[in-house]
């Protein structure tokens, strides 16, 4: 009897376990798997670029576009965020005016981090992005909140990404926590939705037209999107954060697009950088 | 016999494939291929290839109608925007309609309108068909 019913537990975990690798959208709350789903996306561009080391998706479209990727090897041996780097440390480490600093709101004193971000917030029952807690943290020692885009947060945000250089990505979704599960399957729907007049998902761009002339630009592949913020984009002539580059290509589709950190883009950043896990943090980046 | 049968099961199949073809895409290849103004049939019925608002669009500029049109405009273009799929320049295409009204060019509004409101039902249509269909893009 026992035999009989190790070999049901056996038989339920292989083939649980089979499911995990099964053909499966995972469009619902039932279905959707996001181990699998990472799985799914790195085996998408093993095929698409099988000379392609999977660690070395975190430098974009650098990663599979030799021509561009000597372009900006050059760039980065003279790093155009470096004075950043300087700033958001110094920023970081300049007192509130109650006394208080940073430090005092993170895990670690905010050192070595970031691969923690975004998470999901039981008690809030939302996504918490880096921006978003460096603004909280603001708040609750009476400082004003700072700009989404780019200047001050975002070269905080890149002083705490350069303090996690090589830490390994490890969003985590809590076992049996709908809400988490919720904010992912948003996220991922968000990016396979195709929208706006041009009728284009992020999709469209980075995962069919990955490595694909789009007028100027080669879109980069999505596995890796989020590894390298804030990045110094030498067509912004400055650093910016990750909700204003979504921004940009949500425009990109002709689409009214959403507010930095509003929660659709938290929920996607939330998948986005789940789909990451395993990958180094390596921010801040550049890019053309 | 056997290649008979296969003859008269796609002679009897083919119209019933050309049926099944839905209203929209049948819409949409005739006005790709005859722009607007042609009468096409479909489903054994006879159609326009004009777009809902061209034929909204034609009627007396004047003050009212043009208010009118951009008010059904600004109604659609609130409802896709409150299912995340509003248009870029929808926005925009609706302040130039109300700027025409106050120049009294009730044509021009006319027109803008009913672009307008076009880009707030196709986006719309976007999402219905979104909610159905986005599963298909996803890889697996
Ligand atoms: C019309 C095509 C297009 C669409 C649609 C599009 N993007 Fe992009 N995106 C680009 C191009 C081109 C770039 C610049 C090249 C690159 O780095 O990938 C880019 C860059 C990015 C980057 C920065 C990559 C890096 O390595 O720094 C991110 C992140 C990004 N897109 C996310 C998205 C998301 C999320 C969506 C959907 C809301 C989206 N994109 C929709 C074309 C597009």
């Amino acid at each position: 009897m026992k035999i009989i019913k190790n070999i049901t537990i056996g038989l339920s975990l292989l083939l649980s376990s089979q499911l995990v690798f099964s053909a499966q959208p995972g469009t619902t709350l039932a279905s959707v798997n996001p181990e699998a789903d990472r799985m799914a996306l790195q085996n998408y561009f093993k095929k698409r670029f099988p000379d392609a080391e999977l660690a070395d998706y975190v430098n974009g479209i650098y990663a599979v576009d030799a021509d561009s990727r000597e372009q900006w090897e050059e760039l980065e041996s003279f790093p155009p965020y470096e004075f950043d780097v300087e700033e958001g440390e110094r920023l970081f480490k300049t007192a509130f005016a109650n006394g208080k600093g940073y430090a005092d709101c993170f895990e670690n004193g905010g050192v070595g981090i970031r691969q923690n971000f975004p998470y999901w917030d039981k008690e809030a029952s939302t996504v918490k992005t880096l921006e978003q807690e460096i603004n909280e943290c603001r708040e609750s020692n009476g400082e004003k909140p700072l700009k989404w885009g780019k200047g001050a947060i975002a070269q905080i945000s890149a002083y705490m990404a350069w303090t996690s250089r090589d830490n390994v990505f490890d969003i985590k979704i809590p076992e049996g926590d709908e809400g988490a599960l919720a904010a992912y399957l948003e996220g991922k729907k968000f990016f396979y939705t195709k929208r706006g007049q041009l009728n284009l998902s992020c999709a469209n761009c980075h995962l069919q037209g990955s490595n694909v002339r789009i007028r100027a630009d080669l879109a980069g592949p999505a596995l890796g999107h989020p590894s390298h913020f804030p990045v110094f984009r030498s067509k912004w002539g400055s650093l910016g954060t990750l909700h204003r580059r979504y921004k940009g290509c949500h425009k990109d589709s002709r689409s009214k697009p959403l507010d930095m950190q509003h929660e659709t883009f938290r929920n996607l950043e939330y998948f986005q950088t789940y789909m990451s896990n395993g990958l180094v943090v390596n921010g801040p980046g550049s890019r053309k | 016999m056997k290649k008979l049968i296969a003859i008269i099961a796609t002679v009897v199949l083919l119209p019933a494939a050309a049926i099944a073809e839905t209203f929209d895409e049948a819409f949409e290849m005739n006005r790709a291929m005859y722009g607007k103004g042609y009468t096409f049939t479909w489903s054994g019925q006879q159609y326009s290839t004009d777009h809902q608002e061209e034929v909204e669009a034609r009627v007396d500029a004047t003050k009212a109608n043009a208010e009118s049109l951009i008010a059904k405009a600004k109604a659609h273009n609130a409802e896709v925007a409150k299912v995340g799929f509003e248009w870029k320049l929808t926005k925009g295409l609706l302040k130039d309609a109300e700027a025409a009204i106050e120049s009294g060019d009730y044509r021009k509004a006319l027109n803008l309108a009913a672009q307008a409101k076009y880009h707030a039902r196709i986006g719309l249509q976007q999402h219905a068909y979104a909610e159905k269909n986005w599963h298909l893009s996803v890889p697996q």
